[in-house]
């Protein structure tokens, strides 16, 4: 493979500016993260008043809070269980659908592709109220369908997963669509003139085509879903079966933005990142040769 | 001793930022002159969600020409003072924020806003005595000049009270009592329900039964979050919620507006701005609600509590907090400029003059014509408390703890502790001095 | 026509044809699932505040136009300045952002240097730390160089998207064939050349996808405008839409102005949508490989 550019400068120029926003907007923001998770705001007295707070280093105090917070690890629990049904049901859906969609003979196939890509589209703002409407007693259209409260204890968690699978499908159906229509299709032309059906050249020429991008579908959404925060945020408002420390993210949004600690937030936010790193590294390593085929 | 220690520090942090700012207003010195309007022309932006609040500030720039003030709408609620909090501490805030009462203190906590004390004593003697307590929080000093206020009456469906044969509740025993009717004769029907996800609603019944979640004793703070007037609300509550006669659902959810709508809620409790609330969530319930006063723990007495209400603070970082001090003023206790406030905003105005312009009752109630005058007679026993510097964490547990005990229907005397103890445990965390 | 067609050769050659019928139909069940709730902003937008909670969730109601009226003129039309806003930012945003993915992906695939994949690691890394924990951070670094609250403060650090760069190298990889580079690069070509003439053309399709992935993620924003903006003149769609919503307790909720502010928002998002999707049909890898 070759561009080998000998000492050339064109890929640092070329890369220069991904590599200055990295610095400015990611980089130099998580230092600063980290500086703050190593940190806190100490009160004097009755902390009103000039210099009655200040903000003192406090070393890995918040990190050991963090870890030591048997809520949060709760909430792993949780996550694991939830992010383990939304991701074989969101990747499971999105693997068919950019299958079909590249099939040669389905027929609608524009309308579908934009229908299933729109709930992406819905903004958070409208989904406390939509999902309201659709799974609260009162109102659901479900309500007699499935027989049980779609926000009660037993089904809650099935409840968010579908808010999840709903919303994240089309976006990785998408991902691996134009991921096999950048495959050049003499490959399919030459399987077609063996006599090799649809769902054969599905099976044995796209699907060991994708590996690579539903491995790394998998790991962003592995990602995402242990991020989880939308979703439970959006329910939280309509039932008392989801605390504002359900997921670990939830517990750092609620430091950061509800009760003002940023600091906390911080270094729970640093062990979530460890975390990601832990289970896609983990997965990376199990599938390892096959994830960057291509380079 | 101590509180003229906070207001000379007050000062200093006004002259200092006076200096640094290198404006030509001078901060807290200068003005002890009233009419020293600065002649070179200053802009301040204002942070809030009044509604139509654009319509006040024209009124107000229009006399001011060198004043101008900008109002930028934002979002309400726990994470505009999360916003502010942030803007302060990266040096950039607005000059004039909309901050509630239970969101102030932590605010002065943080050093977010400035001491107002010169430009407030002139309009002190338009305000009550409780409502001018949320803005000095006991101290010497004055962090904002009030807005509104929400004392809590009891709202309730006439024609259904009617209709299921039961009396207006004047006591908490009377109001248990007709939950149990109610939903006896219909089990759709609820009488009430509990929101475990409204602190502040259940801070006001706190404060009816004479609650002090927080107060200020020598240098310390006194934190009795389940305190005994707390706790006999939490168990009362309780109670009725595990018998099954009042509903547990939260309120202003898709599913509570449509119970509202239904007739399968008959009360609510409520604050005297809850006429906006229920024309926008309730409009198939027009013209069939009524007001009475808050039920009572003792027959015979008249006692209510604040349910919301904000004021405005002023921010330390302001290059012009005495303009715009001047400004807060003049908003809240202008006659034209209240005017404006209750009919552009549906301010209830904090100041005791605002109370004689409401004369026409809301359109929700205009089969009460004398809403105005029910209203205030009902909330005339309002009794607040002093809100500690982290209510913020107080009411965020609040939610999680009875979430939990309403789902469980197990005490939520326990739940109460649960919070007390999260709030005690954040102070202490914090470094916050404790009296024991 | 077509359906005809469709149905004959199925009869004629059962042993291939039904998979015509079966993704149609699975993809039409995908669909209906995905569209039902958004079908119920729709519904919800036509409704009157009273009619929203007091008819049926998925009646239709009788208020569309008094909504629309009434969100036309209220605050004198603000919702039209924060829907120009999104659509800069989004549009401005997406442009640059899949520009530069489009630049660093087929640099990361293509090319070798020291070096490499420990950029590539970095610059995907960022996914891992939350948004939410970096807003409040860059918020306050933005406001030290006085650049909080503007334009730029919302534009800027959504330039950057680790996925777009990830499956901008993924696309990259696959779509450009080495041979021609190669081929190019004996004839001369310089880096700049082979980059717009040769490299940009053949992620086509690649680029429309980062493109609207990049669009929506900048239209549905809310936390980093959120924190970034004071002046509600510069608020995008979702910050706006949320002033309605949290107006605070003793505040109503605009309900119906929110639905039906929601249902305008995902408008323009159908336009582009079906304005790109052109794109994917020209098959540009495939001429290239023939080439």
């Amino acid at each position: 493979m070759n561009p080998r550019a000998r000492g050339s400068l064109a890929p640092y120029l070329l890369l220069a500016p991904a590599v200055t926003l990295f610095t400015l907007f990611m980089a130099v923001p998580i230092g600063y993260t980290v500086y703050l998770s190593l940190r806190r705001t100490l009160v004097s007295g009755l902390g009103l008043g000039k210099g009655s707070r200040k903000e003192v280093f406090v070393g890995l105090d918040n990190y050991a809070a963090a870890v030591g917070d048997g809520e949060l690890w709760m909430g792993w629990l949780r996550v694991f269980g939830y992010a383990a049904l939304v991701l074989a049901v969101m990747l499971g859906l999105a693997l068919v659908f950019a299958l079909m969609l590249d099939t040669a003979r389905v027929r609608l196939a524009r309308f579908s592709r934009i229908a299933i890509y729109l709930p992406y589209a819905v903004p958070g703002v409208a989904a406390s109220l939509m999902w309201g409407f659709l799974y609260l007693p009162s109102l659901s259209p479900f309500d007699a369908l499935f027989g049980v409260d779609l926000l009660g204890q037993s089904a809650v968690t099935y409840s968010m997963a579908n808010i999840a699978v709903w919303g994240g499908t089309g976006f990785n159906m998408l991902v691996l669509y134009t991921n096999l229509r950048a495959v050049p299709q003499d490959l399919y032309q030459a399987a077609r003139i063996d006599g090799a059906s649809e769902l054969q050249i599905a099976l044995r020429v796209k699907i060991p085509i994708l590996v690579p991008g539903i491995i790394l579908t998998t790991v962003f959404s592995i990602i995402a879903t242990v991020q989880v925060f939308t979703e439970p945020t959006a329910l939280r408002p309509l039932t008392n079966t989801l605390s504002s420390t359900w997921s670990p993210l939830m517990k750092v949004y609620r430091d950061a933005f509800v009760t003002g600690d940023l600091y906390s937030a911080a270094a729970t936010a640093m062990v979530i990142a460890g975390i990601s790193v832990v289970l896609s590294f983990g997965f990376l390593r199990v599938v390892r040769n096959r994830a960057f085929g291509e380079a | 001793m101590h509180m003229n220690r906070l207001a000379v520090a007050a000062l200093a942090v006004a002259l200092v930022a006076g200096c640094s700012g290198g404006a030509p207003e001078s901060g807290a010195r200068d003005s002890a002159a009233p009419s020293s309007a600065p002649t070179e022309k200053v802009e301040l932006t204002y942070w809030n969600w009044v509604p139509g609040m654009e319509k006040v500030v024209a009124a107000w720039n229009a006399a001011n020409p060198n004043i101008k003030v900008t109002s930028s709408t934002q979002a309400g609620g726990d994470d505009a003072a999360t916003k502010f909090l942030t803007a302060a501490k990266a040096g950039n805030p607005p000059d004039l924020i909309q901050a509630e009462y239970q969101a102030l203190p932590s605010f002065v906590a943080a050093e977010a806003v400035a001491d107002i004390k010169a430009q407030a004593d002139p309009v002190k003697a338009e305000f009550g005595d409780g409502i001018w307590g949320l803005v000095t929080l006991g101290t010497d000093a004055v962090y904002g000049i009030p807005q509104d206020s929400g004392p809590m009456l009891f709202y309730y469906r006439a024609d259904l009270f009617k209709k299921y044969g039961i009396a207006v509740p004047k006591t908490w025993d009377e109001y248990a009592e007709a939950a149990r009717t109610v939903h006896q004769k219909d089990p759709k029907v609820f009488l009430g329900t509990f929101s475990s996800k409204d602190p502040g609603s259940f801070a006001g019944l706190a404060q009816q039964a004479g609650a002090q979640w927080w107060s200020i004793s020598g240098d310390a703070w006194k934190v009795a979050i389940d305190d005994e007037p707390s706790r006999k609300l939490a168990d009362y509550w309780g109670g009725l919620v595990k018998e099954g006669v009042i509903d547990d659902m939260p309120y202003f959810t898709p599913e509570w507006n449509k119970a509202l709508n239904d007739g399968k809620l008959l009360t609510w409790p409520s604050a005297i701005w809850a006429p906006g609330p229920l024309a926008s969530n309730a409009p198939k319930s027009k013209g069939k609600w009524e007001i009475a006063q808050l039920p009572q723990w003792n027959a015979g007495e008249n006692h209510s509590g604040f349910w919301g209400g904000s004021s405005v603070a002023v921010a330390a970082g302001s290059k012009h907090k005495e303009a715009a001090a001047k400004f807060a003023a003049w908003l809240n206790t202008d006659p034209e400029a209240l005017a404006l406030l209750v009919k552009e905003g549906a301010v209830y105005p904090a100041a005791t003059k605002g109370t004689s312009l409401l004369t026409e009752a809301p359109e929700y109630f205009s089969n009460v014509p004398d809403f105005w005058k029910q209203a205030a007679e009902y909330g005339a026993g309002a009794r607040g408390f002093t809100f500690g510097p982290n209510v913020n964490v107080a009411y965020n547990s609040f939610k999680d703890a009875f979430d939990k005990a309403a789902l469980n229907k197990s005490s939520f005397g326990d739940a109460l502790k649960t919070i007390h103890d999260a709030t005690v445990a954040d102070m202490t965390k914090s470094g916050f001095r404790l009296a024991q | 026509m077509a359906t005809s067609t469709a149905r004959s050769s199925h009869r004629a050659n059962g042993s291939r044809r039904p998979l015509g019928l079966v993704p149609t139909g699975v993809l039409l069940l995908g669909a209906v699932y995905c569209l039902f709730p958004v079908s119920w902003v729709v519904v919800a937008a036509t409704k009157t505040s009273g009619e929203l909670f007091s008819t049926s969730t998925f009646a239709l109601g009788t208020g569309f136009f008094q909504n629309l009226a009434d969100l036309a003129a209220y605050r004198e039309g603000v919702f039209w300045m924060w829907m120009l806003n999104t659509l800069l930012y989004a549009g401005g945003g997406a442009l640059l952002a899949t520009a530069i993915a489009a630049v660093s992906g087929y640099t990361l695939a293509k090319y070798r240097f020291a070096g490499r994949d420990l950029i590539f690691n970095l610059l995907i890394g960022g996914i891992l730390v939350p948004a939410v924990v970096l807003a409040i951070p860059q918020y306050l670094l933005f406001a030290k160089v006085g650049l909080a609250d503007t334009y730029w403060s919302v534009l800027l650090p959504q330039l950057l998207s680790p996925y777009s760069i990830y499956l901008a190298r993924v696309y990259a990889g696959a779509a450009i064939p080495d041979a021609l580079l190669e081929a190019g690069r004996i004839d001369g070509a310089s880096h700049w050349t082979l980059l717009t003439r040769v490299a940009m053309p053949l992620m086509g399709p690649g680029l429309v996808t980062i493109f609207l992935f990049q669009f929506v993620a900048i239209w549905n924003n809310f936390l980093l405008p959120f924190i970034m903006l004071g002046d509600d003149g510069k608020f995008p769609l979702t910050v706006g839409l949320y002033t309605m919503l949290a107006a605070g307790a003793n505040n109503p909720s605009l309900y119906n102005l929110i639905l039906i502010g929601t249902f305008l928002a995902l408008i323009p998002l159908i336009a582009l949508f079906l304005t790109m999707q052109r794109f994917w049909r020209t098959d540009l890898s495939g001429g290239a490989v023939k080439a």
